[in-house]
């Protein structure tokens, strides 16, 4: 569905992206995952025809470059920024965005009921929280009921709630058959949603994987703060210690580097110790 | 949470929209431009204080209505294009160097652009709403300054009123090209606004002191100081409106004289089509620019 | 309703002539009615038209009441008259030829004392035109020209040697002027003369009395040349804009008297050129308004010796100015401690006497400027030439001389004069209509945009 080759873009001598490559298949969600300036938002515009680009982009088997118009009526686009015009009201920036698809509004309604808009429908855009502003966001991309939705970082203005909620409508919109790509640094979140993570950086694909994979293809590792009784952190570094993890001392207790997929690892060498763990936390 | 209605569109070949711009998308974008502006605080500051200036103008002049009422219509239509010259061309400057960089700027710019709409219709969609609603701003006051002169002054000079009118709409439109062109090549509105302010500057002042400065100190042909002051739109307004007004340029001293020599029948016609160039260069150029410069 | 009694009246009237003069209907040729005529005679002419190239050489009266009509067929003049004492009035004459150096005419009078009244002429090169007719009386007529390039027309008033005759409440249109050659002691009074050359232009015809005339929108309102001790009273002098554009020329005059003259909306107020021309003569400007022209006075270098007060300079472009540049040195701005209004005065009356406690001082950067680079005159009025004036106040480095100096500036202007006519205020309905429809436009591009569901 999504087809890139060599897409290079270049802000003066910065090179924001370098010969990417991707092909995202229909019904496919993946991911683009990296830091920031890893270049993820940069594949999204270049899709969109909002950034000038070396390469080629085909969308659906369509030219990016050349049939942009075409390109952009089968993708619904939720900005990373959020940005409407500030002094429009919410049904009025839905209803402009449904005339330039050429969609009645009919379709706003429904989309303000199912997004919960109704009682902000006159607000202005300035006046909305972060977290209706993505609903708004999310109710415009749907407009035109797309096949590809490309969504760059959907739930960064969320709160918790509100982030649980949107992956479980991205799942639904997953499984309706819709070919998904988007933009995160929380993988932990996505993991569940997408097919396939791509992670970036520096305008380069470090690595393609399932989300589960992730951690071990990129070789993350995380620290665990384990709080203990004083008396048992001579025993617990040494039983660490004995099984090739390294283990140091903290104010309250000890702090055990270890791989992100393999966490239960070092608690199985402490139980097998002895050593009675009062809490944890884990440090990214 | 359902988010749609209907069945997901997986399987469907993909409609083929064509590339070339499309007068729908560019009505619903100059629409929304339109709407915008006339809920804008500065579209009723202009459109008030324009109003208010020419109708007051127009009324001033009256005392002297009784005694010849063409002799103060030639008073008003000569203070009524003073008035243009500085207002009309700061609403259309201002409000263009506004309209794209404002919007890239705050990314809404990405939004629009995000639709299946081309830069093309984007662009003139930008143009005609806010054209639009400058000429309903100079028209109210035009109209304002018309009826306050038919009804107390009398017309023997409806022709003229109304070309000079004709003349305003032109230069506003001009302007807002020049506007255009400007925030067509600024990333930040703050700075477009700046340009716009000195490029009024130097169109309203700058410019005519300098020809006269010239004109002083080298004794400058007056085909020259003639050709060069046409060059600037509104000056290329004030010409073509006292000719319509006052039938003739040769009240404007050698220069003038030149110019309805030199040119004859032609002179009016060099110097609207001097304007109308203005109307539509600038304009073509920032769309030219808007269109090319991919990076939103 | 008016116009159809009259009609009836009219019809009724010719039907009791027919009676008595059976050769009505086809009226008879008025060239023997005249040669029947005896001197003395009144012929009440039956309505109708008759033939031209009408010769009159007796002392007679030949009239109607507007329904008898004089045609020449386009050729030579239509009426002369060659005795004295002879009167027309209330004709219709029409239709001379076009041949302007054997001076076809409406009317030529070659007589004294001939009375041409109420008369109405149409489509004539000339209109009347006395040619050693002193002590006549042209009044009441109402004259239209040929509708002929401006070259090719002729006057519509003209006359010659032709002294002590009275002009009064004629009106003109078109044509070239109402001219005077070699007329002394003629009064001209109340006549509206529009659309033509020169309004009045009077030629080596001294002592003229030019009274409550309206002179619009021609060329020039009226050319006063080589003429001595003319008055010009209480005349309407608006919207002379040609390549001239006078309001009042004066060339080689003497002893001039404008007084109580509305100069409105003109190229150039008042131009003098070479007046007076005689040493110790003065020539007396009071009680005028110059409003709105280009130029309120315009000067010719080294004229001397007019004298302006009590005048009124309200919102001419150039209020006053010398061509070419130079001081208006020779001439006086003031009267016995009396001065002249000036819009642009920006002084001040403390002991509140009426008169500026500071002179008025015309010494515009800009105008200065002018003086010395005419060509800058393509800038004038525009908010540059403007904020270079400020500039020029605000910061005095340049203080160029002043050219005019007014001792005594009135602070309010004089009451303007009566105008002699009413031009009246007319409404107009093209400009209504369109200023209606601009507010309409307006206002629907305005009212178009309340459709956003947020508004409903």
């Amino acid at each position: 569905m999504i087809h890139i080759e060599e897409l290079t873009k270049r802000y003066g001598s910065l090179t924001v992206l370098d010969r990417f490559s991707l092909d995202v298949a229909e019904a496919e969600a993946v991911a683009l995952w990296g830091p920031n300036g890893a270049g993820k938002t940069t594949v999204v515009r270049c899709i969109l025809g909002l950034a000038g680009y070396e390469g080629t982009v085909h969308v659906g088997g369509l030219d990016a470059a050349s049939r942009g118009k075409a390109v952009r009526s089968h993708i619904g686009y939720v900005a990373q920024e959020l940005s409407f015009y500030d002094d429009m009201a919410v049904v009025d920036v839905l209803d402009f965005s449904a005339s330039l698809r050429r969609i009645d509004t009919g379709r706003v309604d429904e989309l303000i009921d199912t997004f919960r808009l109704g009682d902000h429908r006159r607000k202005r855009i300035a006046e909305l929280s972060g977290g209706l502003k993505q609903r708004l966001a999310l109710a415009s991309a749907l407009i035109p009921d797309p096949p590809i939705l490309l969504l760059d970082e959907p739930t960064s203005s969320l709160d918790a709630h509100s982030r649980e909620e949107a992956i479980e409508l991205f799942e639904h919109l997953r499984d309706e058959g819709r070919t998904i790509l988007l933009t995160t640094h929380h993988m932990e979140e996505m993991g569940m949603l997408v097919d396939r993570v791509v992670a970036m950086e520096s305008g380069r694909i470090v690595t393609e994987c399932a989300p589960a994979e992730l951690a071990d293809q990129l070789g993350l590792r995380v620290w665990l703060h384990i709080l203990l009784d004083a008396d048992s952190t001579a025993k617990a570094r040494a039983a660490l210690a004995a099984d090739g993890f390294d283990a140091r001392l903290n104010a309250a207790g000890i702090v055990v580097e270890v791989p992100a997929q393999r966490k239960g690892e070092a608690l199985k060498v402490l139980y097998r110790a002895g050593v009675e763990i009062e809490d944890l936390e884990v440090w990214s | 949470m359902t988010a749609t209605a209907t069945k997901p569109t997986t399987g469907r070949s993909l409609p083929d929209l064509p590339e070339r711009a499309q007068w729908r998308a560019t009505l619903a974008i100059a629409h929304k431009e339109l709407d915008d502006a006339v809920r804008s605080r500065w579209f009723w500051m202009w459109a008030i204080a324009f109003a208010l200036l020419a109708g007051v103008l127009a009324s001033v002049a009256l005392p002297g209505s009784r005694i010849a009422g063409s002799a103060s219509f030639g008073r008003t239509a000569a203070s009524l294009v003073a008035l243009v010259q500085v207002i009309v061309p700061l609403m259309g400057l201002t409000l263009g160097a506004q309209s794209i960089a404002a919007q890239r700027e705050s990314g809404a710019l990405r939004f629009l652009l995000s639709h299946p709409v081309n830069r093309t219709e984007a662009f003139w969609g930008f143009h005609l709403g806010l054209s639009a609603a400058l000429l309903a701003a100079a028209s109210a006051g035009f109209g304002a300054a018309g009826i306050v002169t038919a009804i107390r002054s009398g017309g023997a000079q409806a022709g003229a009123f109304l070309r000079i009118t004709l003349l305003a709409w032109i230069l506003v439109i001009a302007m807002l090209g020049v506007g255009m062109f400007i925030s067509a090549f600024t990333r930040r509105a703050s700075s477009a606004l700046g340009v716009a302010v000195f490029v009024w500057l130097a169109f309203v002042f700058l410019g005519d002191l300098g020809l006269m400065g010239t004109a002083v100190a080298t004794r400058m042909p007056v085909d020259a100081l003639f050709f060069a002051t046409v060059a600037n739109p509104i000056e290329a307004f004030r010409l073509a409106a006292l000719g319509s007004f006052v039938g003739s340029l040769d009240i404007l001293g050698p220069a003038g004289t030149y110019a309805v020599d030199a040119l004859g029948p032609a002179l009016m016609p060099v110097i609207v089509g001097v304007l109308v160039l203005w109307m539509i260069l600038p304009s073509v150029g920032a769309w030219i620019r808007f269109r090319t410069s991919k990076d939103v | 309703m008016t116009t159809r009694i009259v009609a009836v009246a009219l019809l009724a009237w010719g039907l009791v002539t027919a009676a008595a003069s059976p050769a009505a209907h086809e009226p008879q040729d008025l060239q023997t009615l005249i040669d029947d005529a005896a001197p003395g005679a009144v012929l009440d002419l039956a309505a109708g038209t008759y033939r031209g190239g009408i010769t009159i050489d007796k002392p007679i009266t030949v009239r109607s009441d507007g329904a008898a009509i004089i045609d020449g067929g386009g050729d030579d003049t239509v009426i002369t008259i060659e005795a004295p004492d002879v009167t027309l009035e209330g004709l219709v004459v029409r239709g001379s030829g076009d041949t302007l150096d054997r001076e076809d005419s409406g009317i030529y009078v070659k007589a004294p004392r001939a009375r041409i009244v109420d008369n109405r002429l149409d489509d004539v090169l000339f209109g009347i035109f006395l040619h050693q007719a002193p002590d006549s009386v042209v009044e009441g007529n109402i004259i239209g020209a040929k509708d002929v390039f401006v070259a090719r027309r002729g006057d519509g008033i003209r006359l010659w040697e032709s002294h002590r005759s009275v002009v009064a409440n004629n009106v003109v249109d078109g044509g070239r002027d109402a001219v005077f050659w070699f007329c002394d002691d003629l009064e001209i009074r109340g006549n509206r003369i529009s659309n033509g050359r020169y309004g009045l232009h009077f030629m080596y015809s001294d002592r003229a009395l030019v009274e409550a005339n309206a002179l619009v929108d021609n060329s020039v309102g009226s050319f006063l040349m080589y003429s001595k001790d003319l008055v010009l009273r209480r005349n309407l002098i608006s919207g002379n804009n040609g390549p001239s554009g006078y309001g009042v020329g004066l060339k080689d005059m003497d002893g001039a008297l404008l007084e109580d003259n509305l100069l409105v909306g003109n190229r150039v107020g008042v131009f003098l050129d070479n007046s007076p021309q005689t040493v110790g003569i003065e020539q007396w400007f009071r009680g005028n308004l110059f409003a709105y022209n280009q130029i309120g006075a315009l000067f010719l270098p080294s004229v001397e010796h007019n004298v302006f007060w009590e005048n009124s300079f309200v919102d001419n472009t150039v209020q006053v100015t010398v061509q070419g540049g130079g001081r208006f040195s020779g001439n006086e701005w003031s009267k016995d401690g009396i001065g002249n209004h000036w819009s642009d005065y920006a002084g001040y009356d403390a002991d509140g006497d009426g008169i500026g406690d500071v002179p008025y001082r015309l010494d515009d950067l800009y105008d200065h400027l002018l003086d010395r680079n005419p060509e800058i005159m393509l800038f004038s009025e525009t908010p540059a030439a403007r904020a270079l004036d400020l500039a020029a106040r605000a910061f005095p480095v340049i203080k160029p001389r002043p050219k005019v100096e007014d001792p005594a500036p009135l602070i309010s202007p004089p009451a303007p004069p009566e105008p002699p006519f009413d031009l009246g205020v007319r409404p107009s309905a093209a400009l209504l209509v369109g200023s209606l429809t601009m507010e309409a436009f307006a206002a629907t591009i305005v009212l178009s945009t309340r459709r956003r569901r947020s508004l409903g």
